[in-house]
């Protein structure tokens, strides 16, 4: 009979993270470009949770609780520059800020 | 090489690209269309390799249509992400993702996880983008209606496509090998999920016996072994994370405040000025 496996979780996650990979090089706004990378957050938190599952290993949820807080701190920290970087030139397009590469 | 695998990667390719914003627009129903035939060619592939499992039990077999309903709606939650011009409502596909990913936890037997997926993304997270958002797009749109120009109009839609779809054909070629053997998966019954793990860790004598709340009549729920895992192996990293978020919030007022050059911080010395 037909049973859902490890690696179906893992492709869904797999093409979370490459749809959320398009959204990060395409987008310019800034913005969406760190909504993209939540996507890709999202991807890599059901690979965790479905190795948790099917290896019977806590660990994987608990990395998951880690995962949740560093993608809270990046949102935190990021939209603060957004809106600092918004406030000096009242546009969200990366490329005005392309002189930042270094 | 699995040729099946590779014409629905190759599909979906084809259809993202054709659904990216651009100037002028007039595939992106072929675009869909195509998408959502590599997306259901995609699921009847997973239906028809699927095996025997020691997991059968779990879920009674049959034809498991809660993983397709959420694969689908988070898949099609991300390309509506990606695709729509307007950040607002980019934002909310974000929260169908965020559901669908909770539907997702829920089967996977992680129901606290799932809570707090919803709590911390959708309650907490998106609110803050849409907020960020919000105060962002009254200004620059400046009484227009479109999106702006950097919105409408994706920027190396083909090279962006063809890098990502490499890497999720190369995955799934991987996890998909063409000679049938599947990476296989760990058996284990699931009404004692993961609770042979918890044996492995020390509990504290004096906290009182853990063996009152588990034991074999009485199987551990899944916030019991989480937080056990949680305190007891990785008590130093909740720590650290319990630190970085408190830095990441003193960093982002510190960042975000409108600051006059000469603001004194905390009476001692001033901020640099630009």
């Amino acid at each position: 009979m037909s049973q859902i496996e490890l690696y179906h979780y893992l492709a869904v996650g797999a093409i979370l993270f490459g749809i959320g990979l398009v959204g990060f090089m395409t987008r310019r706004n800034l913005i969406m470009m760190f909504l993209c990378t939540e996507i890709m957050f999202q991807g890599v938190a059901l690979n965790l949770i479905a190795f948790s599952r099917f290896h019977m290993n806590p660990a994987g949820q608990s990395f998951v609780i880690f995962l949740l807080s560093i993608a809270a701190s990046e949102a935190a920290l990021a939209l603060g520059l957004v809106v600092l970087l918004f406030r000096r030139r009242e546009t969200l397009n990366a490329d005005e800020w392309s002189e930042m590469q270094g | 090489m699995d040729y099946a695998l590779l014409a629905a990667t190759a599909l979906g390719a084809i259809g993202l690209f054709l659904m990216l914003p651009r100037d002028r627009m007039p595939l992106v129903r072929l675009g869909m269309l195509l998408g959502g035939m590599a997306v259901i060619g995609f699921f009847l592939y997973l239906l028809r390799s699927v095996g025997e499992s020691h997991l059968a039990a779990a879920t009674g077999g049959g034809v498991p249509i809660p993983f397709y309903l959420f694969g689908f709606i988070m898949i099609a939650g991300a390309v509506g992400v990606v695709c729509q011009p307007k950040p607002v409502y980019a934002a909310l596909y974000f929260v169908l993702i965020t559901l669908a990913g909770a539907g997702m936890f829920v089967l996977l037997l992680a129901q606290f996880m799932a809570i707090v997926l919803i709590i911390i993304y959708a309650g907490a997270i998106l609110v803050t983008y849409v907020f960020v958002i919000m105060l962002a797009s009254q200004g620059s749109t400046g009484g227009q209606v479109t999106a702006p120009d950097y919105d409408r109009k994706a920027s190396e839609p083909f090279f962006s496509v063809l890098i990502a779809f490499l890497l999720i054909g190369t995955t799934l070629q991987v996890l998909f090998p063409s000679d049938g053997k599947v990476i296989a998966t760990p058996s284990g019954h699931p009404d004692q999920l993961m609770a042979m793990n918890i044996g492995e860790v020390a509990v504290p004598t004096t906290a009182p016996a853990a063996d009152q709340y588990v034991s074999a009549a009485h199987p551990p729920t899944d916030i019991q072994v989480l937080g056990i895992n949680l305190y007891s192996q990785y008590a130093l990293s909740l720590e650290l994370a319990g630190i970085l978020l408190t830095i990441a919030l003193v960093g982002a007022v510190v960042i975000s405040r409108k600051g006059e050059p000469k603001t004194h911080i905390l009476g001692s010395g001033t901020l640099p000025t630009e």
